[in-house]
């Protein structure tokens, strides 16, 4: 058979109810579906502003059949820790506590209590689900915004001026046992990443590329392909770090030009020439030292004996 | 039970700690969209790209299904000679298809030719309409006649061929060679032909031993497929003298099992399979081949692996010589003459025209062999028929001028191979049924019988299409329709072939084809363009989880809560969903 048949690899459960309020294309919804698919539902979780406050449903409603905890903008993981407490002093160590959070919460406005979570190597999962701008209260830049991207707070005239943080290194950095990226559009992989996370302990941090079409301003109906196309131009690798050592590519990636991927965006419509070179340029060093940091990965894995 | 707090006067209370108790399904954002998903099944580019009409993409699909006896029936039922196309068709269907834009058209003669294989070994089941009273002669067994012959006798009519030769085959069984198409192989379809209650008669030729006239009254309908057998001259000085001979009659000559006396030195002279057939044949009896083709490798009309294995085999190739004169020594033919051609601008068959530069040159040669195309030449025949002088004119169903007189195959004006022939003895016997059923409608209704602008469908006329899994809809599916995201590379297997060396000293099939499980795996790697296989993928990726499995094994889509956003069009491999504005 040539097709990979994802289906054998994905577990289905109807956690997610239809009805949400994601806008059409919403990629979103989707990594949650996903999420939701390996975690099951001995799931709570946590949830600071971020689109998927909205997307979830008004109240008394909910798109999610789990526990949802809303919290305030910057204390996403520090809730999360008092419920992981709350649940281990009842004894229900395995029950999974999952901080959902935007790029603006992560990147900017929770990266205090995500670096004070992460360093007490709290038992929580993590994920971001990076779309690269504030964009349900109007696309207004983050620091996940990349260089050269027009928001409504980065016009065309004056694009985004700083790079997009790296948030896996930053993370990889408090050395907790799992940082990865990943894409729903590759799902099979996207499962992979969140059944090996869930069955770790301690603080695990899965970086999400969850396009917008509306923020991004592309087709309803294109963001899964823009996805992999960031993945396959190396702009967003596929990752994982272990204790943060360990590098690894979880894909091979065709290292295609960044200009289609761009160019297909109306958020990097007005680069020139000069600036799409600039950052290929970016994306080719940042792939150089991703190689150096993988490689740098030993090659016989820690605590397996060696004879010689 | 939390209690609730004040609120501004006239609006709903909200407790102090604020509990969702419902599910978001009250909200129907379905109502958001302005385009709706439908499962079409769409046209594979292969069935409408083949000249019989046949359901490829359908009997692929049962093969990877497992369900083997369903997808022979399905392939008979177009194509009464799977064994014998499987190893001749020219193959157009593996030109359109889609993988190539992948990693290389799947190999589907060879699948067919299997599969026409083991329908030898395992009979099928002969499916028929309901007896009718009325008798068809069809003149000729060849690819068209016994393709007209056997869809007619599906049809329930009682049908007699006619054949001048001692054996049934037509230029099937005269103009091509064993090592291409084994005897055996072609007597066994033939006699599935046969027991579908197809008489068959043989050394008979009309116009000389029964008259036309007889013909025409004693049967219902006739359909003429008597094929062109006469090769075409040169028109050159020099043509009359021993040693130049037709490529044809040499052809029918060395299939009847002679082995003729050709010299060292042989020359074919032309481009097309009957040149290339007329080279390989030689060469296994023991000459030096040159072909002399007036226009280059490109715009040869030959099959391509038929170029590649005359060239493997040793036969020389001499391009851009167009044949002036030949010259005598001793009561025989000693040389061709060429001049030197040089391609111009594009005919009216889109291939660059030779033109003449003056320059001349001289090949020595024992024998030539000439192979530039071929004519029919009907006896005793009626002579108000249009094109019998030519190549008779016939209407979209193999209709003559004349009524109840149908042609199909080389006799008409049309395509030339024995796909063609095979397609076109199919819509004669589709013609004479609709004839002889007194159905004058117009034929815009065939066209539902057709995989696009393709063929027409014997099975679909017999409605005896097998089920869709949704509404279809006659368009093709092209490469950028499908998402090849899902799609692994897996290399086409390559057919066994006899070394050359080994090939030239006899008869014997050159390309042993697939094994029956190689041929299996090949058929898994059709994408199966424009039909839904129940993959998943939209499923998977729905945001809305808005599509689910519907009882009768498809999918529903819950249009409540779809918003249009197309990503289970944009994300299914095969194009097989489409985004349309019409409200379903």
């Amino acid at each position: 058979m040539s097709q990979l048949r994802i289906d054998e690899f994905i577990p289905e459960n109807r956690l997610l109810a239809s009805g949400h309020l994601a806008c059409p294309g919403c990629a979103a919804p989707l990594a949650m579906k996903l999420t939701l698919n390996v975690l099951g539902s001995d799931t709570i979780v946590v949830m600071p502003a971020c689109c998927y406050t909205i997307i979830a449903g008004p109240w008394p409603q909910s798109s999610l059949q789990v526990p949802v905890f809303h919290t305030a903008f910057a204390t996403g993981p520090a809730v999360a820790s008092g419920i992981r407490a709350a649940l281990d002093v009842q004894g229900k160590h395995d029950t999974t506590v999952l901080v959902w959070v935007g790029d603006g919460g992560t990147f900017d406005i929770g990266i205090q209590s995500l670096s004070g979570a992460a360093e007490r190597n709290e038992n929580i999962l993590y994920v971001c689900y990076d779309n690269e701008a504030y964009m349900n209260t109007g696309i207004q830049r983050s620091s996940a915004t990349p260089w050269g991207a027009w928001t409504t707070t980065t016009p065309a005239q004056y694009p985004e001026s700083s790079n997009k943080k790296d948030i896996l290194a930053i993370m990889a950095a408090h050395n907790i046992p799992y940082a990865a990226t990943a894409t729903p559009a590759y799902p099979v992989d996207f499962v992979e990443k969140v059944t090996k996370a869930k069955a770790m302990r301690g603080t695990r941090f899965i970086h999400v590329l969850s396009p917008c079409p509306p923020g991004w301003k592309c087709g309803d109906d294109e963001g899964l392909e823009l996805a992999r196309m960031a993945v396959q131009n190396r702009v967003f690798p596929m990752l994982e770090v272990e204790d943060g050592q360990r590098w690894r590519f979880t894909m091979d990636h065709a290292g295609d030009l960044v200009e289609p991927y761009l160019r297909r965006q109306g958020r990097f419509r007005h680069l020139r020439a000069a600036q799409v070179a600039h950052i290929q340029a970016e994306v080719t060093a940042h792939w150089e030292l991703l190689l150096r940091r993988v490689q740098a990965e030993p090659l016989v894995p820690a605590g397996v004996a060696v004879a010689d | 039970m939390p209690e609730t707090i004040a609120t501004t006067p006239g609006t709903r209370a909200v407790p102090e700690v604020a509990i969702s108790t419902i599910s978001s399904l009250v909200t129907r954002t379905g109502s958001w969209k302005y385009q709706f998903p439908e499962y079409h099944d769409r046209v594979a580019p292969c069935n409408a790209g083949c000249p019989v009409g046949i359901d490829i993409e359908g009997y692929l699909n049962l093969l990877r299904e497992g369900r083997v006896d369903e997808a022979r029936d399905l392939l008979l039922a177009e194509n009464p000679l799977p064994a014998v196309t499987g190893r001749v068709c020219h193959h157009p269907c593996e030109n359109a298809c889609n993988r190539r834009a992948l990693d290389g058209a799947v190999a589907i003669h060879a699948v067919e030719r299997a599969m026409g294989d083991l329908a030898h070994e395992r009979p099928a089941p002969l499916l028929k309409g309901a007896p009718r009273a009325e008798r068809v002669a069809v003149v000729g067994s060849g690819p068209a006649g016994l393709a007209c012959a056997y869809h007619l006798a599906r049809f329930g009519y009682g049908v007699t061929v006619f054949e001048s030769a001692p054996l049934p085959g037509g230029m099937l069984r005269l103009g091509i060679p064993e090592f291409r198409l084994p005897r055996e192989v072609l007597d066994k379809d033939i006699a599935r032909v046969a027991a579908h209650g197809v008489e068959i008669k043989c050394d008979v030729r009309i116009g000389t031993d029964l008259a036309w006239d007889e013909l025409t009254r004693t049967f219902n309908a006739v359909c003429i497929a008597t094929g062109a057998h006469t090769s075409r001259a040169l028109d050159v000085p020099g043509e009359q003298l021993p040693g130049v001979r037709p490529g044809l009659a040499f052809l029918r000559n060395v299939n009847s099992g002679k082995r003729p006396k050709l010299g060292k030195r042989v020359i074919v002279v032309g481009g097309g399979n009957t040149a290339m057939d007329c080279a390989r044949s030689a060469m296994r009896l023991g000459a030096k081949v040159t072909v002399a083709y007036r226009r280059t490798r490109e715009q040869m009309p030959a099959i391509n692996e038929e170029i590649e294995d005359a060239m493997r085999e040793g036969a020389e190739f001499v391009f851009l010589a167009n044949p002036l004169e030949f010259t005598e020594k001793g009561g025989r033919v000693h040389t061709m003459v060429c001049e030197r051609m040089v391609l111009g601008e594009p005919d009216a068959s889109g291939r660059r025209r030779p033109l003449p530069t003056g320059e001349r040159f001289t090949l020595e040669v024992d024998t030539v062999l000439t192979a530039i195309g071929e004519s029919s030449a009907l006896e005793g025949f009626f002579t108000d028929v249009e094109g019998a002088d030519s190549g008779l004119r016939v209407d979209a169903l193999g209709g003559t001028s004349r009524d109840l007189l149908y042609a199909s195959g080389d006799v008409t004006d049309l395509a030339r191979t024995v796909a063609d022939a095979l397609g076109m003895g199919k819509r004669a016997a589709i013609g004479i049924d609709r004839h002889l059923r007194r159905y004058h409608g117009d034929t815009t209704e065939l066209n539902a019988l057709r995989f696009a602008d393709g063929n027409l469908s014997a099975a679909r006329w017999l409605r005896r299409d097998p089920i869709r899994r949704t509404a279809a809809v006659n368009k093709v599916v092209t490469a950028d329709d499908l998402n090849f995201t899902q799609f692994r590379r897996v290399p086409r297997h390559a057919e066994a072939h006899l070394e050359s060396d080994i090939a030239r000293r006899g008869f014997s099939e050159v390309n042993s084809g697939l094994s029956t499980a190689d041929a299996m795996d090949e058929a898994k790697r059709c994408l199966n363009c424009g039909v839904c296989t129940e993959c998943d993928v939209c499923l998977i990726f729905c945001p809305d989880a808005a599509i689910t499995h519907a009882a009768d094994g498809a999918y529903a889509i819950a249009m409540d809560y779809c918003k249009g956003c197309g990503i289970c069009a944009a994300e299914c491999p095969r194009g097989a969903i489409t985004m349309t504005q019409d409200r379903p």
